[in-house]
């Protein structure tokens, strides 16, 4: 076991995982996030994806040891009391998802991304989402849903 | 939430009730359930395809420090009863049954036969245990195909059928097959081939099980198409009886056919729990996933085709090989239902089919997606094959040989009548969508500069449900049961078996209801995923839309009438004058009259009406389909083939599909896409691949190709006007088309780019390197 500390939507916290305990299962395990999803444990698919210290990272392939005096945001955390943020309503409205596995990777990937690229057309948005695996929807209503996020944002 | 302003709801895109919690990871899928003194299991898999078990050793695992258990397959099988594949029984199968355990005793049949199975404190300790189990393998000649399988000198997998016969060769003929062939201008002899490919939703397979040793009761946590089908598994299998077995089910993360009922390894993870008297979870990982879950396709259909010279499709003879896999369950099943789909929308007149269903030592076969889709692609890809031999363009081809719509209905060779059936309609929309004409310009310029453009159509239909047949429907799927309640808080709440797992059923059918009862949207709630609460359903087949939709219209009218007639007591008016409209009851002609349905609900339950009164605000409505009807459509794909490095391109993709009224368009759109990327994925990336020895070659993501946001395009998609065959209920199946047509489109697509190479296609799966050698084995001819 290591003691680690480190911030979580925003909060404080500490934990002792075992040295080999992945971010995912330190999240979804001891501190019960389990917004978090795992979907393959190769780094593939990005279903756990989360924000640490503003860059999108697989939870799956990080430990949690690593994420000592990090900051770290999960979907959890992404609007706050449980309400929508600007991108999660416009997937909402954008009709994004089906069975909602890939979502909070998804979701979280493209928060990155926007944050840093405000003005992405279709094919950026492609391009940076393409290490996000959905098998619902065939990503139309994914790229939709960012598209109008970014049109939001860009009004606001 | 504020009330969605809306005529209608039903017909509308209305947004999902299942968002708010999935967007906001509130969602509860089968790995987020935590009970108190939860174990993880993890099982020891077999690294040889095909091998007699000589021992299992698990006592180091079980000396490791957090291992509770690690039992064998000798001692599960002491645990459990032995018995068939649970859906098998339910659909009444009656053919060849092998008897095999939940984990392998005598021999492994693949690379991934679980052999063992280590209950830990966690799922790290659990897999440190599976690491320590030595067992002994004495390797056979592993069956890694069906041909081999079919071969009397292959060793069979199960001793009690002597053979890997899964399914004995069966000949049908509709028609007459003699003549209609004896008088063809032309016959033509095809061999053609679908992949092993598979349906990898974004969650694997996985449950938690908790055994209650006091009362005897054993709760699954499950992600399954059917509660009820995995509780049957669960009983059957652990020799309890049904009223012992609870299965819940929360979020699902996908399945596409994978998750009916309860696998192996789900059983024996029960097993485990009830012997353990803890509750014991299990999530696959992607590799067991890959390699274990099971896969589907691998067939091969020897095609004759008789011909006439104007390009009548007269009649067809096809002998179909279906490879299981290894352990046999849907495989076994799926060659009946290509039987009887295989003549489509077209006025074939004559049909020869025999099937042969073999075991190998391979993941066994599980249903996907439109599990007979196999018809589809090869009749589609047979018909290009005529039109290329006969210069016919192929919307022609097809517009020559569909069927008419006649009144009564022109009757599939093989029996189904095609009431309804808008192929013809959805053929010309197709060729009004995409300028062929415009395409072929283009494509002869863009050939000019040496890039190859190939324009693919391709039409299906699906029984979903299937007009009514004269007989009725029968079987245990035939109707959908669901019970409604009127509850105080003035909630309409739907108990359904569906098991939605992204069909987004939370939705459509509280649409319908609201509708149907007089509610808003807001007020209507959807109960799934508890067998003791939810009446027998499957969510598969692409059954939900008539099925589940016709129930929720004609349970919610029956409720209706009877909190009508209630109410007629309670405002001492006749119940004809009475109408509910956004929650209220009210005279009609006197709003101030109204009451809202809640008030209503609260005074049946008073019991100030005494027993005269039926104050039971509850009905149980069954539905059989109604006059059901048809699905279809016809799609078009444009690709381009880069011919120096074999990549293919899908530049555009265009759908005119009938699938009856639309429930929620936006929902019926996202199906449709997501069956056509998965259509593109099989054909473009997709391949469960296997060596020689039998070791599976695809156990990741890195190997397995899944489509991702670069690889699907916009997806544009047309709703034809449906012809309604049902007074209420004309909303039909969608889930599975898009997976069904797709490969055969963008194959048609393909073998048209590469046409100035004379390339002819047979198979489906065509990943840059095998599209290079066929550009090379035509060059070679020359």
């Amino acid at each position: 076991m290591v003691e680690i500390t480190l911030r979580v939507n925003g909060a404080a916290c500490t934990g002792s995982p075992e040295a080999r305990m992945t971010l995912a299962d330190f999240l979804r395990d001891d501190l019960n996030l389990t917004g978090t999803h795992l979907g393959c444990e190769q780094g593939a698919c990005g279903a756990c994806t989360v924000i640490v210290d503003g860059r999108a990272v697989r939870s799956c392939l990080m430990l949690a040891v690593q994420a000592a005096g990090s900051e770290v945001t999960t979907i959890e955390g992404l609007a706050p009391d449980g309400g929508l943020g600007t991108l999660q309503q416009a997937m909402w409205d954008s009709h994004s998802f089906q069975c909602g596995f890939c979502t909070p990777g998804m979701v979280m990937q493209a928060v990155a991304f926007l944050s840093d690229h405000p003005d992405a057309g279709e094919q950026q948005i492609r391009e940076a989402l393409s290490g996000n695996i959905c098998r619902c929807t065939g990503y139309q209503s994914i790229i939709d849903g960012v598209l109008l996020a970014a049109e939001r944002n860009r009004k606001h | 939430m504020a009330a969605i302003a809306a005529e209608r709801y039903t017909g509308a895109s209305i947004k999902r009730s299942e968002d708010p919690r999935i967007l906001t990871g509130a969602g509860r899928y089968v790995d987020d359930i935590k009970l108190p003194g939860m174990l993880h299991a993890a099982f020891v898999r077999s690294p040889l395809a095909h091998a007699r078990v000589l021992s299992v050793d698990v006592s180091a695992a079980r000396a490791l420090p957090g291992v509770v258990a690690a039992l064998t397959g000798a001692e599960l099988e002491a645990m459990t009863v032995p018995g068939p594949d649970a859906l098998m029984a339910l659909m009444g199968w009656t053919g060849p049954t092998p008897e095999f355990t939940l984990l392998a005793t005598d021999k492994v049949r693949f690379a991934g036969d679980p052999v063992a199975v280590v209950v830990a404190e966690s799922r790290y300790v659990a897999e440190d245990g599976c690491e320590l189990v030595e067992v002994e393998y004495d390797e056979l000649p592993p069956v890694t195909n069906a041909s081999f399988a079919l071969d009397p000198s292959s060793p069979p997998l199960f001793a009690n059928l002597g053979d890997n016969i899964a399914s004995p060769h069966s000949r049908s003929e509709f028609g007459d097959v003699t003549a209609t062939f004896a008088n063809a201008d032309r016959v033509i002899d095809f061999r053609i081939g679908v992949h092993r490919h598979q349906n990898v939703p974004m969650e694997g397979r996985g449950c938690v099980a908790s055994y209650d040793a006091d009362l005897g009761v054993m709760t699954v946590y499950a992600a399954t198409q059917s509660v009820h089908v995995s509780k049957i598994a669960v009983a059957m299998r652990l020799g309890m009886e049904q009223d012992k077995v609870r299965v819940l089910a929360g979020d699902i993360g996908g399945s596409f056919g994978l998750k009916i009922g309860a696998s192996r390894e789900e059983l024996a993870v029960a097993a485990a729990s009830r012997a353990l008297g803890q509750p014991v979870k299990w999530v696959e990982d992607r590799g067991e996933n890959l390699t274990t879950s099971g896969q589907a396709r691998e067939e091969s259909f020897d095609v004759r085709a008789a011909v006439s010279n104007d390009g009548d499709l007269l009649g067809l003879d096809v002998k179909m090989v279906i490879d299981t896999g290894a352990y046999p369950g849907m495989g076994t099943m799926v060659p009946a239902i290509v039987e009887a789909m295989l003549p489509g929308p077209y006025k074939l007149a004559a049909l020869g089919f025999e099937s042969t269903a073999a075991t190998t030592n391979k993941a066994s076969y599980v249903a996907y997606r439109g599990p007979w889709a196999s018809e589809t692609f090869m009749r589609e890809r047979v018909l290009d094959l005529i039109a290329k031999d006969l210069g016919l363009d192929p919307v022609e081809i097809r517009l020559r040989n569909v069927a008419p719509r006649t009144d009564p209905p022109a009757v599939m060779i093989t029996g189904r009548p095609l009431a309804g059936v808008t192929t013809r309609e959805s053929l010309e929309r197709i060729a009004q969508l995409v300028d062929f004409p415009a395409f072929r310009r283009r494509q002869a310029e863009a050939r000019a500069r040496g890039r190859y453009l190939g324009i693919g159509v391709a039409t299906f239909i699906e029984e979903a449900p299937g007009p009514r047949p004269p007989e009725g429907r029968s079987g245990p799927l035939s109707t959908e049961s669901m019970r409604l309640r009127l509850e105080e808080d003035g909630v309409v709440a739907l108990f359904t078996g569906q098991m939605p797992h992204g069909q987004s059923h939370q939705t459509t059918l509280a649409q319908i209801a609201a509708d149907e009862f007089g509610v808003p949207f807001e007020q209507v709630r959807v109960v799934v995923g508890d067998t003791d609460v939810v009446p027998f359903g499957l969510t598969g087949g692409s059954r939900s839309a008539t099925m589940a939709g016709g129930v929720a219209l004609h349970g919610a009218r029956q409720l209706k009438a009877k909190v009508l007639d209630f109410a007629a007591h309670l405002m001492e008016a006749s119940a004809r004058d009475l109408q509910i409209t956004d929650g209220q009851v009210w005279v009609r002609g006197d709003p101030a009259s109204a009451i809202g349905v809640g008030e209503v609900a609260r005074r049946a339950a008073s019991g100030q009406f005494g027993p005269g009164v039926d104050a039971d605000l509850e009905v149980v409505a069954a539905f059989d389909g109604g006059e059901g009807g048809w699905s279809g459509g016809s799609h078009c794909a444009i690709v381009e083939v880069d011919v120096e490095t074999g990549l293919v391109t899908v530049e555009r993709y265009a759908v005119a599909e009938d699938c009856g009224a639309l429930i929620n368009p936006a929902i019926v759109d996202g199906q449709i896409r997501g069956g056509v990327a998965q259509g593109i994925g099989a054909v473009l990336l997709e391949r469960s691949a296997y060596d020689e020895d039998g070791n599976c070659q695809s156990a990741t993501f890195m190997d397995y190709l899944v489509p991702t946001a670069c690889d699907i395009p916009r997806i544009e998609i047309e709703h034809l006007e449906t012809v309604a065959l049902d007074a209420d209920v004309n909303f039909r199946g969608v889930g599975e088309g898009g997976m069904i047509v797709a490969p055969p489109t963008v194959v048609n697509a393909i073998e048209d780019a590469l046409s100035p190479f004379g390339v002819r296609i047979y198979e489906q799966h065509l990943p840059p390197a095998r599209i290079l050698e066929l550009i090379a084995a035509v060059d070679s001819q020359k």
